[in-house]
């Protein structure tokens, strides 16, 4: 009975793993690719159908035969695919995500379909996202970008400054003063409004380890990637997310708000710490008092979040060169265009950035643009332990903000993500 | 005559309380589908928001249409997952009905070796919950090439210990008199379970019919895991596109919640009195 | 002599019988059997054996699933999340079990009345059950907000003020709380049906009698209703102590186990370890530990509440 378990397991986890290597024999005609992407905005869907379908009849060599995926459980959609061995050629990844996938084999490095133009020409952000073990396993064609918005009209009303772009921020008894002001004004209820409605997940992670960096913490120790002993609840973070909490605790910034629009519906809160994809109903609902903030210096250094969804081509993939040939078709600044300015991201080429009405020169969003540009974005930890890193550090948050002790939470993350790591040894880099 | 004015005074108070009683508990398990149905209703994405969090989501006011019925119909393909919905749901009742109710009505009514360890195995198995097999069980369907089709997301859920112990416990409660006389007249199990247990037995096939319709209608972690593009994909998967984005479109998801509650509140008002009335006219005592 | 061939020949022809009932019984077993040993039983062998192991998610060929014996389940007695896991499905069985029965009988009670309407007042109070759990959640999150959320006015309103607001789905104290209100209300129209039904079955003769006998319309319930719907009684608790525990979906929609863990369930714990974690190995074992633990309250109550008329 055991042994005959023991095979079929063997026979479960061990076939996909044979499937993958058949290939199938070249015929003529074009060969078709499968590819699979999150379906999120609808703009970003309908760019992308439009792309597909112009590709598939602007040349005959590659036919893309494309599925959505419903975005809000892409994740484990993904990850059941790769289990069950049936990922397709090329797909989209949620930043971060596409580590895991690289390290266990199942993404191809790219770098020897990037010429060195494109690459000097990619910011820098979406370089250091899709590079693990140093090589390039994923390309996006935007970034995200993370900074404040302000009401102008509570800003000039409190007499505070308004810093003009990413060379002159808030430092952080400014940024202090600020929140106490605003606060004190009549029409201010919360001085800033850090999109807890989100909820407890992924924006907890993107959104708040630039706050325990900027103060010289992080959430993984980046020199190895193999402990987060002494940096997640080293002095620095820990005066972070105290600081944090501390914001909820004096009644700062509201932990469970009653809806998404408390800045720019009720405009009840003078600031709101989220980004760029808020831009439509921001500059909607406030018009001129809408002011976009650089990220304040909080501690040693400014640092902003970053990433986004990225493309990769994976291991199972039948014609990885016909998948290539569809991502630099996707990656030409005129497609990235395309795409940014229907979803309102970040280009992730400088080219393309230089010709976004939003990002480019004098655009109202030239200052998420500055940030990656002069590199203030950093990653979120580069290590297939991603997925138990930031459950890790969400869980944490949501306690602290809700009033657990600061150290405690940290050290109960620091243990989880540590033993993830000690599990499975210390995640060796693919041969 | 006073006597006779003050008693029918005492019943209209009394047949009053009662409504009033009934109606307030009504209003406590209606007001959220209200809510629902009356954001669902509003054009103006901005006004949904603003009115969920208070009380004006109880009131329907403002710019009032099927605009955001009409934009779930435009943004995605509806009508395919609906019937992928229904044809899952109609074809795993069915079939479910049939063969829970023969495994019941082998242990309840007939006699063989090992029916004792079998139902002690079904009452185990109930508390099996589906999270903790779908794993080993993608695994299972992956080897049989499975994966993105209509039968994976039926045949597994066919068989449910659940209901085979309703039906069990239904059928253990048939006097013994129905079949033994059918018996001297020669008739044969099946006979017996077709003629004398199912048609005593329509309470308990139409609480299954509910209760299974309920479970695969809701069903999502297990299609999310078998399905990849849109031919197979139900509507509970097909739902998720409107939680991945933010600022969350609002009034799409509640005509979209209302669209998907609508057939099962149907379902239960066309089987209820069916089923009610007939386990008071099925005449079996307890 | 004739008497004796005749019982052998009679004998013959039972086990005959029998072993052609015990036939069809397998036939009519098979179908359902076969569904259960593919679709339950294997999977749920194998979830043992990969609790055994250290499988992850998403493969790895250059790091296989090792056998690493009991490291699992040694861990898992380890974690403090486990245990505040199980104590908080007891306490919501503890607590939603008797509540959500004895309120399903109140209002089978009430429905049970002859009065004008009354089936639509019946179609009213089941009608949270036909809702998937999802919308239920995503509706009852808004219902449930702290500063401005209906519930909160509500309470407000009815106490002219003095109710301050409650952060219901942030308040350690109050989040499972709320859990458990918007379950009962999602579920009690269901257990309402059931014992609508053993209501209906109640022999009117035996309220005559009481009547007769002059009891009070509470003698009634004690003495005729109550014991009459034992056995509804004994399968609508089963039934809810079994759900109770499969606790998952409003939690990890409303709250994903927080905050601070105030409601982790254990099938949130499962689910957080393997789909987000990747975690197969160890989502396993908790499978394997939970079905344990759930067999084992199952039985007990098997035994305290001994059915009538079963075998």
């Amino acid at each position: 009975m055991k042994k005959l378990l023991c095979i079929l397991l063997a026979v479960a986890f061990l076939a996909p793993l044979f499937a993958g290597g058949k290939q199938e024999a070249a015929a003529g005609g074009p060969v078709t690719i499968k590819v699979w992407f999150h379906s999120g905005k609808g703009e970003e869907r309908e760019v992308l159908n439009a792309q597909i379908k112009e590709f598939n009849t602007m040349q005959n060599e590659v036919k893309v035969e494309a599925v959505m995926l419903p975005e809000g459980s892409y994740n484990e959609q993904v990850s059941a695919a790769a289990l069950a061995g049936d990922l397709p050629d090329l797909l989209d990844f949620d930043g971060p995500y596409v580590y895991n996938y690289a390290w266990s084999g199942h993404l191809i490095p790219l770098d020897k379909y990037i010429s060195a133009d494109l690459k000097s020409d990619l910011l820098p952000s979406i370089v250091a996202q899709g590079t693990y073990g140093g090589k390039i396993y994923a390309l996006g064609t935007f970034d995200s970008g993370l900074a404040i918005w302000g009401n102008k009209a509570y800003l000039k009303k409190a007499g505070i400054r308004i810093p003009k772009g990413i060379q002159d921020p808030w430092d952080f008894n400014e940024f202090n003063t600020a929140l106490k002001k605003l606060q004190a004004l009549d029409e201010v209820k919360y001085a800033i409004d850090f999109k807890m409605n989100y909820g407890q997940g992924e924006w907890y992670t993107y959104g708040f380890s630039p706050i325990v960096q900027s103060f010289g913490g992080d959430l993984i120790d980046r020199s190895d990637y193999q402990s987060a002993e002494g940096v997640l609840n080293g002095p620095e973070s820990v005066a972070a997310m105290k600081w944090f909490q501390s914001l909820f605790k004096e009644g700062y910034s509201n932990v469970k708000p009653a809806g998404d629009d408390d800045f720019y519906g009720k405009k009840i809160a003078a600031l709101s710490y989220v980004g760029h994809w808020m831009w439509t109903p921001h500059s909607k609902a406030l018009g001129n008092d809408l002011v976009l903030l650089p990220m304040p210096k909080f501690g040693k250094k400014v640092v902003t979040g970053m990433g986004s969804w990225c493309w990769g081509i994976t291991s199972q993939a039948k014609h990885p060169d016909a998948a290539w040939k569809f991502l630099s078709y996707l990656m030409q600044p005129s497609q990235i265009l395309f795409m940014t300015n229907a979803n309102g991201a970040v280009p992730s080429r400088k080219s393309a950035l230089a010709r976004s009405k939003l990002y480019g020169k004098g655009g109202p969003l030239e200052i998420f643009a500055d940030q990656l540009k002069a590199g203030l974005g950093m990653p979120r930890p580069i290590t297939p332990a991603y997925p138990t890193i930031t459950t890790a550090f969400a869980e944490a948050v949501q306690n602290i903000v809700t009033g657990a002790d600061v150290k405690t939470e940290l050290d109960k993350a620091v243990k989880k993500i540590d033993q993830d790591i000690k599990d499975n040894k210390g995640y060796p880099l693919p041969k | 005559m006073r006597q006779t004015k003050s008693t029918t005074f005492g019943k209209f108070m009394e047949r009053f309380l009662k409504y009033a009683f009934l109606t307030i508990l009504a209003l406590f398990f209606l007001f959220p589908l209200v809510f629902m149905f009356v954001s669902s209703v509003k054009n103006n994405e901005m006004q949904v928001v603003s009115d969920m969090s208070n009380i004006r989501g109880f009131i329907p006011y403002g710019d009032l249409g099927f605009q955001n019925y009409l934009d779930v119909f435009t943004r995605m393909n509806f009508g395919r997952f609906m019937f992928n919905s229904v044809f899952i749901t109609v074809t795993t009742v069915v079939l479910g009905m049939i063969f829970n109710s023969m495994l019941a009505f082998a242990l309840a009514r007939l006699r063989f070796k090992g029916q004792h360890f079998i139902v002690s195995l079904i009452i185990s198995l109930m508390i099996i919950p589906i999270e903790s097999v779908v794993i080993p069980m993608l695994l299972m369907v992956n080897k049989v090439g499975w994966i993105d089709s209509y039968q994976v997301q039926i045949v597994p859920f066919i068989a449910e210990p659940f209901f085979i112990y309703l039906f069990y416990q239904f059928f253990i409660g048939i006097p013994r008199d129905f079949d033994e006389a059918a018996v001297v007249d020669g008739a044969s199990p099946a006979t017996i379970y077709y003629r004398i247990i199912v048609p005593l037995s329509r309470p308990v096939f139409a609480s299954v019919a509910i209760l299974q319709s309920i479970f695969r209608w809701n069903e999502f972690l297990w299609p999310l895991m078998v399905t990849r593009g849109e031919t197979y994909r139900p509507l509970t998967v097909a739902m998720q596109q409107f939680f991945s984005q933010d600022p969350k479109l609002w009034g799409d998801i509640f005509a979209f919640a209302s669209m998907i509650t609508l057939p099962l509140l149907i379902l239960f008002l066309f089987f209820q009195k069916w089923f009610i009335r007939s386990v008071a006219s099925s005449g079996i005592k307890g | 002599m004739k008497s004796d061939i005749s019982n052998a020949s009679s004998s013959v022809s039972m086990k005959m019988q029998r072993r052609r009932e015990a036939l069809t019984a397998w036939l009519f077993s098979a179908p359902s059997l076969l569904l259960l040993l593919f679709f339950l039983i294997i999977p749920f062998i194998m979830a043992f054996v990969l609790s055994l192991t250290d499988q992850r998610m998403i493969p790895n060929p250059n790091l296989p699933t090792e056998f690493i014996g009991l490291r699992n389940y040694i861990r898992l007695f380890g974690e403090e999340t486990f245990y505040r896991a199980i104590l908080n499905n007891f306490i919501f069985a503890a607590i939603v079990v008797p509540l959500q029965t004895s309120f399903a009988l109140i209002l089978a009670m009430l429905i049970n009345q002859k009065l004008k309407m009354i089936n639509l007042y019946r179609t009213i109070y089941f009608s949270p059950v036909v809702v998937t759990m999802v919308v239920v959640a995503v509706v009852w999150s808004n219902l449930f907000n702290p500063t401005e959320g209906f519930i909160n006015q509500f309470l407000k309103f009815i106490s002219f003020g003095r109710i301050q607001p409650i952060g219901w789905l942030q308040d350690t104290h109050w989040a499972f709380p709320a859990i458990m209100i918007l379950s009962i209300w999602q579920g009690v129209g269901f257990q309402m049906v059931i014992f609508l039904a053993g209501l209906q079955d109640i022999p009117a003769e035996l309220y005559e009698a009481a009547r007769v006998d002059g009891a009070s319309k509470w003698q009634q319930f004690r003495f005729v209703t109550l014991p009459q719907l034992r056995n509804t009684t004994i399968f609508v608790v089963i039934t809810t102590t079994i759900l109770a525990f499969k606790l998952f979906t409003q939690v990890w929609v409303l709250t994903k186990g927080g905050p601070q863990n105030a409601t982790m369930t254990t099938i949130v714990f499962l689910y957080r370890q393997g789909f987000r974690q990747l975690r197969v190995g160890y989502a396993s074992t908790i499978a394997v530990v939970f079905f344990l633990i759930v067999l084992t309250i199952s039985l007990f109550q098997r035994v305290f509440l001994k059915e009538e008329g079963g075998r």
